[in-house]
């Protein structure tokens, strides 16, 4: 087909669509209510992959290991427990508590608590050293990505920053506890699939020198879920709602050809090819389809920055902005619109292509 | 296929004829015979009148000459097309080849007169200049230079069908069959309208017209074919209706 007529058979297509201009309206709103609801369930899942996204950074999950801060910790509970106990029971059970005295100096004889009572043997993991050896163990577990170790000091630095952008504070939370750091040494670790996420949080727990793993993996997981939901969710409403607007064009474009079936029979009279008596309708097609496009995407935008100016004093800066989205969800309007034109318009046209003459008048 | 259509099919040129059929029937699947065992040669530059009574087979025998209908049996050939052995895909080469005339005129009622000539153009892909020129041209031809800008309904009948015949004209046709061109003009029309046709078949053009009209094929004086139940009764190229 030449230029000149792919140029006459746009123009015919667009004289087409105004001609049939009350159906082309129906046939855009139709489409636009469609559209506007894929869009949202677009921005719905995008905005879910987002705060889903978010959640899986903290799928880092922090391994604290037995080093003297934690058998520094557990004297404490235990003294703070034998305490209540002995508070309890001082009158009746006094023998047993020499007993109990004996025993301790028995483990004792051979080495020497220090000044916080703490024996070498009472913990596992003694230096650096030792505890990048058990983050090397960590890092063979299966679905472990990668394992950062970080030290008491580090620790305690990034408790500071998380206290705030002030650096008087942080300064004055260094210098408190520089000489007394209450933090044990810790191994940040990343996980490969959320999926084993239970089973590599009990193996790492498992390993000797790990005290207690830390993670928010049940929040992920229901993040994780609810944004499958929605996924599936989408999926069977964008495809109903993909065949809502091929029945829609299709019948827009059935009523055009009903109306120009004079035109069609005096066409294939006069010699067109099929592909010459296609093009109007499938122009109008895509015409109808561009125009809802460009429509739900206004509309989509107002109803998006109403939603999210809501929202935005609930969850802060968590929603995506529309910019953000814009020309994808251009991209998919103008992508639907086209696709639901060209099938629509090429299925109705392929029944009146096969019609000859006087079969014309007959339908 | 009888004795005396033979015959009078042997007028025959060395010039391979613009229609031929052979042995051809058509039945259609409700079990109507609407041709049987028809043989026709019609020559380059002649002028034919198709007549019969309704049911006779005369649009069936338009049908298969535009490839509407296929025939069950038998060969036929159009302006150098074997239409036995045609693909859907050639279909509109061969309709390029010939101009049609409708009865009901079949005029576009929203294009002007010159926009419904100028459409027979666009569908074979003739540039704008080419476009313009040929349509002022075969609008001078009808008779209706004057009239480009009019809107169908502003036309009488016979205007309508003038138009029509501009329309089938204007691609310069080998064939312009017209299927009775006069059903709905007055009689006086009809005369100037095959007359026009005459005139367009003087210039070289086969013309192939079906008609009721007894009083035009005897006064036109051109070869007839009769049908009569799906059969060759009678071809006359003597010319005038045999009584």
């Amino acid at each position: 087909m030449k230029l000149g007529d792919v140029r006459y058979l746009t123009k015919e297509g667009i004289k087409s669509t105004w001609a049939n201009r009350l159906m082309t309206l129906a046939s855009i709103g139709v489409l636009v209510a469609c559209m506007v609801v894929i869009g949202l369930a677009v921005l719905i899942s995008e905005n879910g992959n987002k705060a889903l996204g978010h959640l899986e950074k903290q799928n880092i999950v922090m391994a604290y290991m037995k080093d003297y801060s934690w058998a520094l910790d557990m004297k404490t509970n235990a003294d703070t427990a034998d305490k209540t106990a002995s508070e309890q029971t001082a009158a009746s059970k006094s023998g047993n508590s020499s007993e109990k005295g004996d025993g301790a100096q028995d483990g004792a004889a051979a080495e020497t608590p220090d000044e916080n009572g703490i024996k070498n043997s009472d913990y596992v993991i003694h230096s650096d050293e030792e505890a990048k050896k058990l983050c090397k163990q960590i890092r063979k577990i299966d679905n472990v990505k990668n394992v950062e170790f970080i030290s008491s000091e580090e620790g305690l630095k990034n408790v500071a920053e998380q206290l705030g952008k002030d650096e008087s504070n942080k300064k004055l939370v260094m210098e408190l506890l520089k000489d007394d750091n209450p933090l044990p040494r810790s191994a940040k670790i990343t996980m490969t699939s959320m999926d084993e996420f239970d089973s590599t949080v009990k193996a790492i727990e498992e390993l000797e020198g790990i005290s207690n793993v830390r993670s928010q993996g049940d929040a992920a997981k229901k993040i994780l879920s609810i944004k499958n939901g929605v996924q599936i969710a989408g999926i069977w409403m964008i495809s109903i709602l993909l065949l809502i607007s091929l029945v829609i064009v299709s019948n827009t474009i059935r009523i055009t050809m009903y109306n120009r079936k004079l035109e069609i029979s005096i066409m294939k009279a006069v010699g067109a090819t099929n592909s010459f008596v296609r093009l109007p309708f499938i122009v109008e097609g895509i015409t109808i389809g561009l125009i809802s496009a460009v429509i739900s995407e206004g509309l989509l935008y107002f109803c998006y920055r109403v939603v999210t100016d809501e929202l935005e004093n609930v969850l802060g800066g968590a929603v995506i902005p529309f910019s953000h989205m814009a020309l994808i969800l251009l991209g998919i309007f103008a992508a639907i619109g086209t696709v639901s034109g060209v099938i629509g318009s090429s299925i109705m046209i392929s029944k009146y292509l096969r019609k000859e003459g006087s079969e014309f008048a007959a339908i | 296929m009888s004795e005396n259509v033979t015959d009078i099919n042997s007028v025959q040129t060395n010039e391979a004829p613009v229609i031929e059929f052979k042995g051809v029937s058509k039945r259609y699947t409700n079990g109507t015979h609407a041709l049987e065992d028809v043989n026709i040669r019609i020559n380059k530059g002649e002028f034919v009148f198709v007549v019969g009574s309704s049911g006779a087979g005369k649009s069936t025998f338009m049908k298969l000459i535009m490839r509407e209908e296929k025939a069950n049996t038998g060969t036929i050939k159009v302006n150098g097309f074997n239409l036995t052995k045609m693909r859907r895909k050639q279909i509109p080469m061969l309709r390029r080849t010939m101009g049609i005339v409708f009865q009901d005129f079949r005029l576009i009622p929203k294009m002007t007169v010159f926009d419904n000539v100028a459409f027979a153009m666009h569908v074979v892909g003739a540039p704008s200049r080419r476009i313009r020129k040929e349509v002022t041209n075969a609008l001078a031809a009808v008779g209706l230079g004057d009239k480009a800008r009019s809107m169908p309904n502003e036309l009488s009948g016979g205007e309508q069908q003038r138009v029509g015949i501009a329309r089938a004209l204007v691609n310069n046709p080998a064939l312009i069959i017209a299927d009775e061109p006069t059903g709905n003009v007055d009689p006086n029309m009809s005369y100037d309208i095959v007359s026009m046709l005459a005139s367009i078949n003087k210039m070289g053009t086969t013309v192939l017209m079906v008609t009721h009209d007894h009083q035009l094929v005897r006064e036109f004086k051109q070869r007839v074919i009769m049908l009569d139940s799906g059969k060759i009764v009678a071809d006359n190229t003597a010319g005038g209706e045999e009584e």
